[in-house]
């Protein structure tokens, strides 16, 4: 008794730090006030912009689709009912408008997707004031227009039918602290269908993230269609339904870009490419050798034939083949994890080295200017794994992105060289970590990025972390990769969210809060606060046919902070 | 000693047949392919057939249709399409019980106490087109037969087949007791998430699923006369199981063979009843809950109240009609005495008495446990019970050892039956980081994540004398859902859970590595049944079964 008394005390006197709206990725500026606001029974969207484009129409259609079918109740002990008083006596929201501030050119959401990254604006402010019937958000883009949408989708609560908020006076100025906010797909350990990668898409839109980085292709299997050689596919994807055409890869990137998500594509090479050997064994060296340990990181053993012309011409082809059908302005050849023994012990390889006189450094170098060529030709920015630059020492275009991957220490090394680069170290973001050895015959094995990278770990991430000022336009942003040993459609959402948020979180706000706050720390506030509006969206995303995981039982999901380690 | 000599049997003959999980202990194959006639039929001959055996006989018939399995072999079967075009037809299966025996449900046969349940059956599915034969001496041991016989078949273009034929197989499981354990109190579970996982436990011949159906953070069963726990402490109206819901949940898992060992955990991991009987709990929502519980929020059982203690074998009375298993497991995991010690009624009450704390479990324990064996139960009880607490319990009682597998043999020293639940090898949600808030370095606290290779490799009988042997029922993997629901039920239990399902049936000692391509098999099975397990390898490793071995 004497305890729940001093229980209730502490409750009350303690500053009440909580959101009532939860949004993710918290707005770079965000005030609010304590108005109650319903939406009218005869809510509308209105686009104050002549002949809008035909994506934002469909996207205005789509927020009001979901604000209507939404039933998001609000996380507290009695969920929105708990509201029923303030939802009496509040004032009624009739409408949003949309407006492009006077000046901005009107394209489509598709179009300013795939802009260059540097030179998207996805900043838009909204505002809903409490005493006035109508909502205005307003941006210098469709693309800034389309993430306002996303924040206002996340504002209301179910109760019944009715849709409300709590905080009226809600004045929203916000931009990406990066512009590169991505998800790493590997689709070739093990495939997807079409319409999980769809509703990935959808799920990334509503916490604004802003790439589908496709690993599509790996040594297993080859499930992209390519119109220069569509062998590779027919013979190297799992089976015939396993294959991506290309109308799935237009729909696929169509409906991404049409929700502000740039694909850029990954054809890993030179290593990372024995499925090619189905179709074209020649290409290949070291095919299926074993053990394939000391051979290559993984099952099946296998990389391109680097040495020789043919195979190099062959690889430009695939790459302007695969180039021409995307339209994205960023494109990436991968490169991680080539294997010396492999080529060392290829009779071809050996042979051509031999006939051309160069080493297989050389030649290394040769493949990967000629393939990064063919990328800027068509007007794309290459992307290359960090091992190429930092382990290889490969000479790269002045302006390719490199994807800093085997541990976040090697940012620093990037830097220094004055690449650009994205933020993916296994050390923080893979997802796939933790779930155990997938390879055979190894009892007690644990997976190579042992432990799991739980949401509190990734979002403990810097991004600056190292770095000098001068050195902090070089980080485009960063992204979060599931490789697919281990997974496919049937995990697919639980090992992917709600962590990937925790992601688009920290590349939208930067190294710190908007506020200045580190996002986790020790005693930090803010991290409980980031368990409240992660689990709340969470709960939206349930809500939505998404299967993120729980978190916490819900128990302590409708008591943030009571099942905080010291609470 | 007959599980010894049933085990080296098993060695002596093994040769693993693709297909097969858990692997029958004695089997032996050919090397024809035999395909399944369009107009295949099972028939069951005898009088007085029990409906759910009519029912098992049209489920499998259903999954001959639909399994629709293509081999895991590179080019999924289209090597086999020569052999099966010359192969011979089955158009019969013959169900019988051995002569003697009576008809009975399954689902009866299943509710039987562990030690009286009769698995072993005998199916011969011959090469030459003949009818295949499966005997058994119950319809449960039918039940596990027709498992085994659904398990047999892939399909390619149209043609559904079988290889290794003549399979000749005399089966029975190594342990009587083969469990799943959910906790649906930390996150809630619609029964149809709860069917479609009795369904695979099912076909995995797992036999008990242990319910772990509330807890302190909710109260999500209805049990009439105490309506109020589940009004008050459910996380919502809609997240409660009522009487018919529970009905329905015991009458589909007794229909697989499946019998349902509710727990009603006591006297901690109770602070939910606090929401209808405030009175009745210590420390509720005491902080720091790290000093009082395990985990929040705090609050247990005033056990020393001699109310409170009449009230729960109350509740126990009428939950045990609402469970026809002989099993009813009262709990008594993580007492903590911090609790009692700032709770002044409970402080008040020993007192009076003159009793230590210890002494009132005692007295809580033997009244709770009392109204249970008068409705004739066997209470279960978690591994504390017997080696912290000085606690008089019945050594006819299973004690669940869940903290280290290491503890096994203190409680086997103490003559109790044992149920293997092993943090170490078989809790299903470790290695997820924390869930408890505000601590961004935590790990679960039975970090690693448990692989299925490491639950394969449990030795159920380590440094255990071949008396003590005898006391173990056997075992189950366990989901706690503090960070689990609906959304990731099947790829966190599965496939992984069919690993002890295997060790459990057929005995420990299975190689790992011809292991791996039959779990492949029975995972991709599942699939086609509607279950989402997950990916153990990438597909390029599951068709070539040794080539991703970590020394190929």
């Amino acid at each position: 008794m004497i305890l729940r008394n001093w229980l209730a005390m502490v409750l009350l006197l303690s500053p009440a730090p909580r959101y009532t709206t939860a949004l993710w990725p918290i707005p770079s500026s965000l005030s609010r006030g304590a108005t109650a606001v319903k939406l009218s029974s005869v809510f509308d969207i209105h686009i104050d912009i002549s002949s809008p484009p035909a994506d934002l129409v469909a996207a205005v259609s789509r927020t009001r689709s979901r604000i209507t079918t939404d039933r998001f109740q609000r996380l507290v002990i009695g969920r929105s009912t708990t509201d029923i008083s303030s939802i009496s006596s509040a004032r009624t929201l009739t409408s949003l408008s949309l407006a492009l501030h006077p000046g901005s050119l009107v394209r489509s959401i598709a179009d300013e997707t795939n802009q260059p990254i540097t030179s998207r604006s996805e900043v838009y402010s909204l505002a809903i004031t409490g005493d006035r019937p109508s909502a205005i958000l307003i941006a210098n883009s469709t693309l800034g227009l389309f993430r306002g949408l996303a924040t206002f989708e996340q504002l209301w609560y179910d109760l019944n039918g009715t849709k409300y908020l709590l905080d009226g006076g809600i004045d929203i100025v916000d931009q990406p602290a990066f512009p590169y906010r991505g998800f790493s797909f590997d689709t070739s350990r093990n495939f997807y269908p079409v319409a999980d990668i769809l509703r990935t898409i959808d799920a990334m839109s509503w916490v604004k993230l802003s790439i589908l980085y496709w690993h599509v292709i790996d040594s297993q299997s080859f499930p992209l269609h390519v119109e220069a050689y569509p062998e590779l596919a027919e013979k190297g994807a799992y089976s015939a339904e396993e294959i991506y055409s290309q109308n799935d890869i237009r729909t696929i990137v169509q409906y991404a870009n049409e929700r502000g998500v740039d694909v850029v594509m990954e054809l890993d090479s030179p290593g990372h490419t024995t499925a090619i050997g189905a179709a074209h064994p020649e290409l290949i060296a070291c095919a299926a050798k074993s053990p394939w340990a000391s051979y290559a990181s993984e099952p099946p053993a296998g990389q391109l034939r680097i040495a020789s012309p043919a195979t190099v011409e062959f690889a430009k082809t695939l790459f302007d083949s695969v180039a021409s059908v995307l339209p994205s302005k960023m494109m990436s050849s991968g490169g991680d994890e080539v294997n010396l023994p492999c080529w060392e012990e290829d009779e071809e390889t050996e042979t051509d080295l031999a006939e051309r006189n160069i080493t297989i450094a050389d030649a290394l170098n040769d493949f990967v200017q000629a393939v990064q060529g063919v990328i800027t030709s068509h007007g794309k920015t290459p992307f290359i794994k960090s091992d190429m630059v930092l382990t290889h020492n490969v000479p790269v275009v002045n302006d390719t992105v490199v994807v800093v991957w085997q541990t976040s220490e090697d940012a620093v090394s990037v830097a220094e060289r004055n690449l650009r680069f994205i933020h993916q170290p296994s050390n923080y973001f893979y997802l796939d970590c933790g779930a155990g050895e997938w390879l055979g015959n190894d009892v007690l094995g644990n997976s190579w990025c042992d432990p799991f990278k739980t949401w509190q770990r990734a979002y403990s991430f810097d991004p600056l972390a190292n770095l000098t000022e001068d050195q902090h336009h070089l980080v485009l942003g960063g992204q979060m990769p599931i490789w697919s040993e281990q997974s496919s459609p049937e995990n697919l959402d639980p090992i992917i969210w709600p962590r990937l948020a925790v992601a688009a979180e920290v590349f939208w706000t930067g190294a710190t809060l908007p506020d200045g706050s580190p996002r986790l720390g020790p005693n930090a506030t803010s991290g409980r606060n980031a368990l409240a509006r992660l689990n709340e969206l969470r709960y939206r995303l349930v809500d939505r046919g998404v299967s993120a995981i729980a978190l916490q039982p819900k128990w302590c999901v409708l008591r943030p902070g009571e099942c905080d380690l010291d609470s | 000693m007959k599980l010894l000599a049933l085990v080296s049997l098993f060695a002596a003959v093994y040769s693993p047949v693709a297909a097969l999980w858990p692997q029958p202990r004695t089997i032996n194959t050919g090397n024809n392919t035999l395909r399944l006639a369009p107009n295949f039929q099972i028939i069951v001959s005898g009088h007085g057939v029990p409906s759910d055996v009519q029912a098992a006989v049209g489920r499998t018939q259903s999954y001959l249709a639909k399994d629709k399995l293509a081999r895991l072999v590179v080019g999924r079967g289209a090597s086999d399409a020569k052999s099966f075009a010359q192969a011979k037809t089955l158009s019969k299966l013959t169900v019988s019980l051995e002569k003697g025996a009576a008809w009975k449900p399954i689902t009866s046969e299943a509710q039987k106490a562990p030690a009286d349940r009769d698995e072993a059956y005998h199916l011969t599915v011959p090469a030459d087109g003949s009818a295949a034969t499966l005997t058994a001496n119950s319809t449960l041991g039918l039940l596990r037969g027709l498992t085994t016989f659904g398990q047999l078949w892939y399909a390619y273009d149209g043609t559904t087949y079988a290889i290794e034929t003549p399979v000749t197989i005399e089966d029975s499981p190594a342990y009587p007791y083969r469990g799943f354990m959910l906790d649906t109190a930390r996150n809630f579970f619609p029964v149809a998430d709860i069917k479609r996982t009795l369904d695979a436990m099912s076909w995995v011949k797992l036999n008990q699923f242990h319910w772990h159906v509330v807890d302190s953070q909710s109260f999500p069963l209805e049990i009439p006369g105490f309506t109020d726990l589940a009004a008050k402490g459910a996380y919502s109206s809609s997240q409660v199981y009522s009487p018919s819901d529970v009905q329905d949940i015991v009458a589909y898992a007794g229909a697989r063979g499946i019998d349902v060992m509710v727990e009603i955990d006591t006297p901690g991991h109770t602070a939910i009843i606090a929401e209808a009987h405030p009175d009745f709990v210590a420390c509720p929502g005491a902080t720091p809950w790290g000093t009082y519980a395990n985990e929040p929020p705090a609050g247990q059982l005033r056990l020393a109240n001699s109310t409170v203690t009449n009230y729960i074998a109350d509740l126990f009375t009428a939950a045990s009609e609402l469970f026809p298993s002989t099993l009813f497991s009262t709990g008594g995991d993580e007492l903590n005495t911090a609790c009692y010690d700032i709770d002044e009624p409970t402080q008040a009450a020993l007192n009076a008495t003159g009793s230590t704390l210890e002494q009132a479990l005692d007295q809580f324990t033997q009244v709770t446990h009392k109204a249970l064996e008068v409705k004739g139960k066997t209470p279960a009880v978690w591994e504390e019970m017997v080696l912290v607490h000085n606690v008089t319990i019945s050594k006819e009682s299973p004690v669940l050892v869940w903290i280290s597998s290491e503890n096994v043999k203190a409680v086997a020293e103490k003559g109790f039956k044992i149920i293997h639940a092993a943090s170490d090898y078989f809790y299903l949600d470790c290695g997820h980081g924390a869930w408890v808030g505000d601590f961004p370095t935590g790990n679960s606290w039975c970090d690693p994540f448990k692989s299925w290779q490491l639950s394969y490799s449990f030795n159920p009988t380590a440094n255990l004398t071949t008396d003590e042997a005898a006391l173990i029922l056997g075992g189950q993997h366990l989901l706690w859902a503090e960070q689990s629901g609906p959304e990731n039920l099947d790829d966190t239990i599965w496939p992984r859970a069919a690993s002890s399902a295997e060790l459990f049936w057929t005995g420990p000692g299975g190689n790992i590595s011809t292991a791996l391509p039959r779990l492949h098999d029975v995972s991709y099975r599942f699939r086609t049944r509607g279950v989402k397990t997950i990916s153990l390898q990438p597909e390029w490793c599951a068709l070539r079964p040794g080539a991703c071995d970590l020394t190929a």
